[in-house]
């Protein structure tokens, strides 16, 4: 479904993303984890056609994302880490919007698909006000009715949970269980260890831009040779690494 | 003190790190915008110069209205610095993201708000020594003053902008006491707005140009009426006034110090009157404008408008015209500069209607044609001054929500092209209304009616392509005011750009225009060779408007798309 081919992205002489393969298959809920400046963002943000790799491929659901953006994009929806929005529109027009840029507008079941996405994200009752009214969580809420609304295939995800209250933030967690059950593939990037292991089939550590280890979360402890969670399996697999900016990380 | 400075520091240190990091490509720019600026110094000040010459060769009236302009000039900038400054202050004092970290450093409030208030001083009164420098600098090489007007100007001009400042952020204090902070600036953009069209109407139908002839009045007790402008030994700049004019007309300096003891005096009350007003109800405005307020939406008729104007398109195209139209009717600072737009193109419309042609030498059947042909470049600059403001910064009018049409299935063509759509028409719609009404007002023949009015709509298609695709080549997603967006690099490009585009297609119609005309009002038929070169000129004209159609948006696509 997700295939990274020797991607690739230089800032300013910086190799953010390294030469970096990945494959994930339909319906999987993958985790992409990674201290910071690991180039999680960056990967994420190549894969939903926000930024341009310097080199390498993205093919989603068998489509090349350089060759045919507008048709890999027609099946993605992007939850980005910050809710940056139209603030000068309310809750439901930017639905609106939403469905008129995935050309879903004339479609018959869209107002009710709207309604029922308001009433599960709990927004119905902010629907006609101004987002600039809204909070971060009501606005990371908002961005997620959004990114569900033209049903994807694919769903990319960075940092969820950011912004988000406990009732929130297990809504969400129990919504990407539901959408993976519907054979919607999900590649989340989380700093939260305890979210890669509650909902994560599949998790990849990024470390300087490259992939350092992937596999389930048993398989992981494997690799890295210790018992227990997936924070000591995080901590023993990037220690004594460096970071992108070449800084080493401290081994605690 | 110290901590004082500390505050400040973020601020000086981040505009010292900005110069450091600059890299060459900025440094050229930076290069640019301040020869840019020099230019309109040296034209400002050339302009002041050849007026206050024009006035000393006036016996009797000349020093009179030196002296008066010289007043009106100076309480233009305290009133422009009042309403600046209470602008700026919202935001230094109530929205600016760092105020938490300020507000919770263990820093007393009388310190925070003094070095928010320095900042808002610095944030204003920029304006002043860009404008107001080459005006008075005009004053002293046209007078020739001694070193005390230097030493004045310093020191009273210093006074009166804290005295400007004093008020604007008092006046900000009291309004964010009765209204929330987001609300206010709504309110004081749009008072403003309303303050400035209105003003500048007032202005234009006094018609100033009739001070300088005398003669336009029935007696010199009249005209001496005309003059008085509004003036109070009470008001700060009535003693910057006379002050600086003792200085220029060589007049008795007695009681100099007077005038500077009540302005300091005075600069120094508001301080402490600010300050502690401040301790009394600063905090509690900013605690207010941080909490949160449902803001329903205007509906019904902005629907009814915006349903209207989208039917036409297919589903992207539309979902990208309603969310901009709603956007803009919905902002309070966007929209409110449609009535200065208005104000603008009454006043140019009652320009034309007043133009002296019957005091003219020339024929004027030929004189009414050739300023209509004229017309049709004033016009091209009035239309690149208002797509300055509402076409280039359309890009970046997405600010950071840009990455929700990135990850769309909208190419950013079609994005760049539905901007284009939606500016055309009404851009179209201004121009033709200079045009039509204008060439109305000076009756021309059906021929020069029908070319300029051809050649302005083309005209705009150019203006259009070269401000939306010189937008997406200099995008700006991350400012906090989309004003802001017009007054960079970028913007005086398009601006200087424009003009260039526009003087070409009059330069390349003013022969072939020249012809006709001349054969029409001489009854003469056009030979072949001539209808050759009119032939030449509009195929000349044609490719120029297709080429700053074309490239601006290629351009702009090829920018947009790389860029991150």
């Amino acid at each position: 479904m997700i295939k990274l081919i020797h991607l690739t992205k230089i800032y300013k002489g910086l190799r953010a993303v390294d030469d970096l393969n990945l494959e994930v298959k339909e319906g999987t809920l993958f985790g992409f984890l990674g201290p910071n400046g690991a180039g999680k963002t960056t990967t994420i943000k190549m894969m939903a056609g926000v930024l341009k790799p310097t080199s390498g491929r993205i093919i989603i659901h068998g489509m090349d994302l350089a060759e045919e953006p507008e048709k890999v994009k027609k099946c993605v929806g992007f939850i980005p880490d910050r809710p940056y929005l139209y603030e000068k529109l309310t809750g439901l027009e930017f639905l609106n919007f939403i469905a008129g840029l995935y050309g879903m507008d004339h479609a018959p079941s869209v107002r009710s698909q709207i309604q029922d996405l308001l009433d599960r994200f709990d927004l119905t009752h902010w629907r006609d006000e101004l987002i600039e009214s809204y909070s971060h969580g009501m606005k990371q809420r908002l961005v997620m009715c959004s990114a569900l609304l033209p049903r994807p295939k694919v769903l990319i995800v960075d940092e969820p949970m950011v912004g988000l209250d406990p009732r929130g933030a297990r809504l969400v967690k129990d919504i990407f269980l539901e959408e993976s059950r519907k054979n919607t593939t999900l590649f989340m990037s989380t700093h939260s260890l305890e979210v890669a292991a509650e909902v994560c089939r599949e998790i990849a550590i990024i470390q300087a831009g490259k992939v350092i280890a992937q596999g389930s979360s048993e398989e992981l402890k494997r690799i890295a040779g210790v018992d227990g969670s997936l924070e000591n399996v995080f901590l023993k697999l990037t220690e004594g690494k460096r970071i992108a900016h070449g800084t080493p990380l401290s081994a605690s | 003190m110290g901590r004082l400075y500390l505050l400040l520091s973020p601020r000086i240190l981040g505009f010292r790190n900005s110069l450091s990091a600059a890299t060459g490509k900025a440094r050229k720019r930076a290069m640019i915008m301040v020869l840019a600026g020099f230019g309109f110094w040296a034209i400002l000040f050339g302009l002041c110069f050849r007026v206050l010459r024009y006035f000393q060769s006036v016996e009797v009236i000349g020093d009179l209205l030196a002296h008066h302009l010289l007043g009106m000039i100076l309480m233009v900038f305290f009133s422009l610095l009042i309403f600046s400054h209470i602008i700026t202050a919202l935001s230094n004092l109530y929205l600016s993201s760092d105020l938490e970290l300020c507000h919770a450093s263990p820093v007393p409030l009388e310190e925070v708000f003094l070095s928010r208030t320095l900042h808002t001083v610095m944030d204003s009164s920029w304006m002043v020594i860009v404008f107001g420098l080459p005006l008075m600098m005009a004053y002293a090489a046209v007078f020739k003053p001694g070193l005390g007007f230097y030493v004045s100007l310093l020191h009273m001009g210093l006074g009166v902008v804290l005295i400007a400042g004093g008020i604007g952020i008092l006046v900000t204090m009291i309004l964010v006491r009765l209204f929330p902070a987001q609300r206010t600036r709504d309110v004081t953009m749009l008072l403003g707005v309303f303050g400035l069209g209105a003003l500048y109407l007032l202005f234009r139908l006094l018609r100033p140009e009739r001070l300088v002839d005398p003669d336009a009045f029935f007696s010199i007790a009249q005209y001496m009426a005309a003059l008085k402008g509004p003036d109070s030994p009470y008001l700060p700049t009535h003693w910057m006034t006379e002050t600086l004019w003792a200085y220029l007309s060589g007049s008795s300096r007695k009681g100099l110090w007077f005038q500077s003891a009540l302005l300091w005096s005075t600069a120094a009350a508001i301080a402490v009157i600010n300050v502690w007003v401040a301790q009394a109800i600063y905090f509690s405005g900013f605690s207010r404008s941080q909490e949160a307020k449902r803001r329903r939406a205007g509906k019904g008729l902005l629907d009814f408008f915006v349903g209207g104007i989208k039917r036409p398109f297919r589903s992207e195209v539309a979902a990208i015209i309603d969310k901009d139209l709603r956007a803009f009717f919905r902002d309070n600072t966007q929209w409110s500069q449609l009535l200065l737009l208005g104000a603008l193109i009454v006043v140019y419309l009652y320009n034309f209607s007043v133009l002296p042609l019957d005091k003219s030498p020339m024929r004027i059947d030929f004189l009414q044609n050739e300023i209509a042909f004229l017309n049709v470049g004033l016009a091209g600059f009035v239309v690149s001054a208002v797509s300055v403001r509402f076409i280039f910064p359309a890009v970046s009018s997405e600010g950071q929500a840009f990455w929700i049409l990135r990850s769309s299935p909208v190419s950013l063509k079609r994005f760049l092209w539905t901007k284009f759509a939606l500016y055309l028409a009404p851009m179209i719609l201004l121009g033709e209304v200079l045009i039509l009404l204008t060439n109305h007002l000076l009756e021309v023949t059906p021929f020069m009616m029908a070319l300029s009015s051809c050649t302005m709509a083309l005209a705009v298609f150019g203006i259009v392509a070269l401000g939306v695709g010189m937008g997406a080549m200099y995008p700006n997603f991350n400012h906090q005011n989309i004003a802001q967006v017009a007054t960079g690099f970028g913007g005086l490009l398009f601006m200087i750009l424009s003009a260039a585009f526009v003087a070409v297609i009059v330069v390349l119609e003013a022969g072939p225009v020249y012809v006709l005309v001349m054969a029409d009002l001489r009854g003469v038929p056009v030979a072949k060779w001539q209808w050759a070169f009119i032939g030449l000129s509009f195929c000349a004209v044609l490719f120029i408007i297709a080429a700053a159609v074309y490239q601006p948006m290629k351009l702009g696509l090829k920018a947009l798309s790389q860029y991150e």
